[in-house]
């Protein structure tokens, strides 16, 4: 059985996990590969126009994907940890999908939510494990090294490898010591899907500056500078985004901070009111907010990509000046 | 002490009769206009959703008229609306104005915090009082539900255009002025019998629409660009499955809206298996029974980038197809105009009606 999984939102946090359990289980794995043009293109016409980037680009690989699987695996991740969520998009993504066009192959998608406590989740994966087969140790086992392997991507991530590398556990770091250091910080799929963000990461480092993202601030930093806001924030993958920008704004990690935010995304439109505010309380550390959608122009994205580089590396001789002469 | 809330629908009646009886002053902003939405547009974040700018506005102009506490409802998603109450005071301090927020929580684990806050507000008040207070104010409501529903469903009647909406109008304000608990039978019964005075018309087989969508945007008539009287005055017999008694009903029954939660979820089913929240899952429920009632088309209204209405948008369309009667989703945003949301109306209510005579020739 080929079971597919589009290459797009959860894909860039969860794909070696999910890929390594089917596997484990006997099934065939076919992901639909980096976003293309035509990708993009067949999801923008097939999505509802209104809807954020990422959903657009997820339903092109979702279509991309149709013709060539037995069935599609997009799990439902209601929450990935008790009193948050995640975004709307996420809990409605199977049923949009399965809707989206005449004819889609059938949706495996086991629901996980924190919400509901261990077991429900544990019944929830065993349930999708015993479809595949009847062993109920060779679903353990799946489990087991199919976590192991998301503990290993995770953690190349947090090196600095990027998604596709961290999956062969190989390839450049995107910090290497250069003086230069931006943050990237948003959502995965709004940072690593090289198509939609025109290779941001890869043109940061031809100009050489060292890159940080949220993989590669610890968690516990994250959520330390959490605790100080006034108000919870409750969608779990917005945690990392706002607990990132906190955490680079107010201890200074990085020279400035790209923030990466998709048009029409929810929970973004917000929140960089309140990452702008505590920016501004922190010190002002440089920070510019890049809003893309399917429109966004090549050139006027890399010439305001360059001078906001330029601006940081000559503020930082400068600082570097008067270090020296005092 | 000068409590303020944004407007949204009838929302004043219960409000403004629960801070009576406790003797607490309030601040009743001026009501929803342009400018309210300007002000909101221009203060608030610009990819945010619509009702959390307008509500802004209101605030700010209540702020201008000398409130200095602020009431909200809050949450925990997973929609922004939870996240409003924080947005404002955020974005009101920003811009330098002095007030304290107060907000509500629903919510186990934030229980502690209304508790705290309720305190706050009742200002020493014995909670038996506060007791009476919600009791008084929220029979009050449930009763202009009632009345606001009559409205609702006779509308299309009207001999002379906007008679409902001028005995409704009255309607409100009677209800308002009611101040003891023991009243309110009556003046509920004299506000059913003043619409029912209103010279009607006969109508064969009407025209049936059904409103669903966002929940401030169907029941804030300023904003949603008085759909429902376009539609009456079209000619259509509307109903809507948005009530406020409904919604803070913890339970899922819904008296006014007249299903429960569990039914519209079972119809929503075969599209939608799981809540999106705010009431995505309930404008694909109510969509497929409305349809099954025999209505003859539903009018989605829901606000620019709304994350759980533009999922139910996107798939209304097969919806629509299976149940085979038209649905129309009105996106809303301070671009919206009256006018263009008329024609589009009209064109859909025609339609709509010549659907339904196609169908009962087939019969
Ligand atoms: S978090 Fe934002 S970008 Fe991601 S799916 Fe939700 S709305 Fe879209
Ligand atoms: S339901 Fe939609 S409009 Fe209302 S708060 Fe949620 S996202 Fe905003």
């Amino acid at each position: 059985m080929i079971v597919g999984i589009p290459s797009g939102l959860l894909f860039y946090r969860y794909f070696p996990l999910w890929k390594s359990f089917l596997e484990e289980l006997g099934a065939d794995v076919l992901e639909s590969g980096e976003t293309t043009r035509s990708i993009l293109s067949r999801g923008v016409t097939r999505c509802e126009n209104d809807s954020c980037l990422p959903v657009k680009v997820f339903y092109g690989h979702a279509l991309a994907l149709k013709d060539k699987v037995d069935a599609l695996f997009i799990p439902r991740i209601v929450s990935v940890e008790k009193r948050t969520h995640t975004c709307p998009k996420m809990l409605g993504l199977p049923d949009m999908i399965r809707l989206a066009e005449d004819g889609m192959p059938p949706i495996i998608a086991p629901t996980i939510d924190f919400h509901e406590g261990f077991w429900r989740n544990y019944k929830a994966v065993y349930q999708l494990g015993s479809s595949f087969t009847r062993d109920p140790r060779r679903i353990l086992r799946a489990g087991i090294s199919s976590w192991e392997r998301h503990r290993a991507y995770r953690n190349h991530l947090a090196q600095g490898l990027k998604p596709r590398d961290a999956m062969n556990g190989d390839g450049q770091k995107l910090s290497d010591g250069r003086v230069l250091k931006i943050a990237v910080i948003g959502h995965h799929y709004n940072v690593f899907d090289s198509f939609t963000t025109m290779s941001l990461l890869d043109r940061l480092q031809g100009m050489d500056v060292d890159v940080v993202t949220s993989d590669m601030i610890p968690e516990e930093v994250q959520r330390a500078e959490l605790r100080s806001l006034p108000k919870d924030i409750y969608w779990s993958y917005e945690r990392e985004v706002v607990g990132s920008v906190l955490a680079c704004v107010r201890r200074k990690m990085v020279d400035g901070v790209i923030f990466m935010i998709s048009f029409a995304c929810g929970p973004d439109s917000i929140l960089q009111v309140v990452c702008e505010q505590e920016r501004k309380a922190a010190g002002n550390l440089p920070m510019m907010c890049m809003v893309i959608d399917e429109h966004t122009g090549e050139g006027g994205f890399i010439t305001r990509i360059e001078a906001f580089v330029d601006m940081l590396r000559r503020k930082k001789l400068q600082e570097l000046r008067e270090t020296r002469v005092a | 002490m000068k409590i303020a809330w944004p407007h949204m629908g009838s929302i004043e009646v219960a409000m403004t009769t629960i801070l009576d009886e406790l003797g607490l002053d309030y601040v009743l902003p001026p009501p929803s206009s342009n400018r309210t939405m300007q002000l909101g547009v221009k203060a608030g974040p610009e990819f945010a959703c619509f009702p959390l700018k307008t509500t802004l506005g209101n605030y700010i102009e209540a702020l201008e008229a000398g409130a200095d506490t602020l009431v909200m409802i809050a949450g925990r998603g997973p929609c922004r609306f939870g996240f409003y109450a924080e947005m404002h005071r955020r974005i009101l301090s920003e811009l330098g104005y002095e007030f304290r927020m107060v907000t509500l929580e629903f919510h186990l684990n934030d229980l502690p915090l209304m508790a705290r806050n309720i305190r706050y507000l009742k200002q020493g008040k014995p909670l038996r009082a506060v007791y009476q207070a919600l009791k008084f104010g929220l029979a009050k409501a449930v009763a202009v539900d009632h009345i606001e529903r009559q409205a609702l469903h006779q509308r299309y009647l009207d001999l002379e255009r906007g008679t409902t909406s001028a005995a409704l109008r009255k309607a409100y304000r009677k209800m308002r002025d009611v101040s003891d608990y023991a009243g309110l039978p009556g003046a509920q019964r004299e506000c059913l019998e003043m619409l029912a005075a209103v010279p009607k018309r006969e109508v064969h087989d009407p025209v049936k629409i059904g409103i669903v969508g966002e929940f401030y945007m169907v029941l804030e008539p300023f904003f949603n660009l008085d759909i429902e009287e376009q539609l009456g005055n079209m000619g259509a017999y509307v109903e809507r499955n948005i009530w406020l008694t409904d919604w803070i009903r913890p339970t899922g029954n819904n008296p006014i809206g007249g299903h429960h939660d569990r039914e519209s979820e079972a119809a929503a089913s075969p599209y939608l298996t799981h809540s999106v929240g705010g009431e995505g899952i309930h404008t694909i429920g109510y969509t497929v029974i409305y349809a099954r009632e025999g209505f003859d088309g539903v009018v989605h209204v829901l606000p620019f980038t709304c994350m759980p209405e533009t999922i139910a948008k996107a798939i209304l369309p097969v919806v629509s197809r299976d149940v085979g009667i038209p649905v129309i989703s009105l996106v809303i945003d301070e671009q919206s105009g009256k006018a263009g949301v008329e024609t589009r109306l009209e064109a859909f209510v025609d339609l709509a009606r010549s659907r339904r005579r196609h169908a009962s020739r087939q019969t």
